[in-house]
């Protein structure tokens, strides 16, 4: 690695010293564990003896996308996460323009309590969310007193209660990424657009969604490859029928102990969580340029 | 324009809400007095806390969770703050890659990184002729690396705030480099540090995806323990270990606000 440093010689080994250490760390621990998993995805997996033969062939990937049990899987998961990314811009942008634009001062008290669920876990929140939809939940016990219904409605493992769980838990991102790019945006250009007469509907679509489209961008894109990864929410809240990508990839790897196909499915999610952002990326970015 | 403020709060508000409610409800389970998690609550009692500790999977997890979570970021922070101090001090030309590079587990997905990582380990394993997989210090390190890109964030945030004209004084009046760091710059950035290593802490104690490919059976992190036993049921007690935990990274995120803005660092 070379460090070439414009400062007197002498430097560039201090640098070397402070930086190195970490870098390789990291370049380890990260590049020679996904290279040794795609490797392994192009090896045969042989059942009845559950073992991995030394091969050079992309049958996992083929099989993946040929079997309507996976594919069913990986548009389950498009699905979800493009709905959740929807709701999340749409219900997150009000909390993060009043929390950017806000001059209380309990406003980090407003910032804690949206960062706070993020480091609970999401094991945490499922468990909320199954007090919320059991049978004898919040919801249905609520709606049976008041008589709205008969018997408990089914919310618990279905698509519903996984998509609601993953916008709570993806939320706080979209919220967060947001508020820092409104925060930048001066006051005044608001002001500017209302004295000219813009009512508050123009004045966002010309002014502030223009200016905080960053923002948008980089929350959208967070709040996507979230879901799209999300483990705990679609495994708890989804139940066994239930099918998302990470819990296949987790599934296919300790339950079935098929490494090469578990790696197979481990890239081609990572691929295409990394197709759709770039595209996404880039259709909004040439509409922007409009 | 008042309807219009009143609207824009509300709607903030729902927000806020939804955000909260899994918190709040999950709160309300761990007080109820019966152990169905049915409403409405025939009464409320403290007694699910107690019973936490006859639990001793959830005494353990902490446990682990806990020692993990330490080691990790006391590691994290031996690597981290002086490669921090590099990528913002030095101008070299690998800079910015090697920077993003340090970043880089932070959007790595977590299962991907945990099968990746059990792989590797069990590679290790073999080709080392040593356990690895399973083990405690291939937890940690597999921490480390969720652990690192958190200090590095947050102590080149707080790097960027320094003036360096102060740095340059304290040379010019005879301190060496060390003395420098030691009595200028560490003081200057230990907010930075402080938030590093508490947000990798938690975000440590907190992981679920990469810990679950790396422990070994009977010995699991407290995310871990809580997982299963939600695959199995819900229940105050259950509530209880969630409340517990929510309380800690309470005080952990109140802590770190005293030192830095949680807005300028997340």
């Amino acid at each position: 690695m070379s460090l070439v440093v414009d400062k007197p010689r002498g430097q560039g080994w201090t640098a070397s010293a402070l930086l190195a250490p970490a870098t390789i760390f990291i370049a380890i621990s990260l590049f020679a564990p996904l290279g040794i998993l795609f490797r392994y995805s192009l090896n045969e997996f042989v059942p009845s003896t559950k073992t991995m033969v030394e091969a050079l062939t992309v049958a996992n990937y083929v099989k993946f996308f040929t079997d309507p049990y996976y594919t069913a899987a990986l548009a389950t998961t498009i699905k979800v996460s493009l709905l959740v990314t929807v709701v999340c811009l749409i219900v997150g942008f009000p909390l993060a323009y009043v929390m950017a634009r806000t001059q209380s001062r309990f406003k980090h008290l407003l910032i804690i309590a949206t960062v706070l669920p993020l480091f609970v876990g999401n094991s945490v929140r499922a468990a909320g969310w199954m007090v919320v939809f059991g049978n004898k939940g919040f919801v249905n016990a609520s709606l049976m007193g008041l008589g709205v219904i008969s018997k408990p409605l089914e919310i618990m493992f279905t698509e519903n209660a996984v998509i609601i769980g993953i916008i709570a838990v993806n939320l706080p991102f979209m919220v967060l990424s947001l508020q820092s790019v409104i925060e930048g945006i001066d006051r005044a250009v608001e002001e500017a657009a209302f004295s000219l007469g813009a009512p508050p509907a123009t004045m966002f679509r010309r002014v502030l969604w223009p200016l905080a489209l960053p923002g948008i961008l980089a929350g959208t894109i967070l709040t996507f490859i979230l879901a799209m990864n999300a483990y705990a929410t679609p495994f708890l809240l989804g139940g066994p029928t239930f099918k998302m990508m990470a819990p296949v990839i987790y599934n296919e790897f300790t339950q079935k102990t098929n490494w090469p196909f578990g790696g197979a499915i481990a890239f081609i999610l990572m691929s295409v969580t990394l197709g759709l952002t770039l595209i996404a990326n880039l259709l909004i970015q040439r509409r922007s340029a409009r | 324009m008042t309807v219009r403020r009143v609207a824009l709060n509300t709607a903030a508000g729902l927000g806020l809400l939804y955000i909260l409610t899994p918190l709040i409800f999950v709160t309300w389970l761990a007080f109820f007095r019966q152990e169905i998690p049915s409403f409405p609550p025939e009464g409320y009692s403290l007694h699910w806390f107690a019973a936490i500790l006859d639990q001793p999977k959830f005494v353990d997890g902490f446990s682990l969770s806990f020692q993990v979570g330490v080691l990790a970021t006391a590691i994290g922070l031996a690597l981290g703050v002086p490669a921090a101090l590099c990528v913002t001090r030095y101008q070299f030309r690998m800079r910015t890659p090697l920077a993003s590079l340090l970043l880089l587990p932070l959007i790595v997905p977590g299962v991907v990184l945990g099968t990746s990582m059990y792989v590797f380990h069990v590679n290790l394993e073999n080709t080392l002729d040593v356990d690895v997989l399973g083990t405690f210090y291939a937890l940690v390190a597999g921490h480390v690396v969720i652990v690192m890109p958190w200090v590095v964030r947050l102590v080149t945030a707080s790097l960027a705030g320094v003036d360096r004209a102060t740095e340059e004084a304290a040379q010019n009046l005879g301190a060496n480099a060390w003395v420098t760091f030691w009595r200028i710059t560490l003081p200057a950035i230990r907010p930075g540090i402080v938030a590093g290593a508490l947000f990798g802490f938690v975000t440590s104690f907190g992981n679920l995806e990469l810990s679950l490919f790396l422990v070994a059976p009977g010995r699991t992190t407290l995310p871990i323990v809580i997982l299963q036993y939600l695959e199995w049921k819900i229940d105050p007690t259950i509530a209880a270990v969630s409340v517990v935990q929510i309380l800690l990274i309470a005080i952990a995120m109140l802590i770190t606000d005293r030192y830095v803005k949680l807005a300028r660092v997340v």
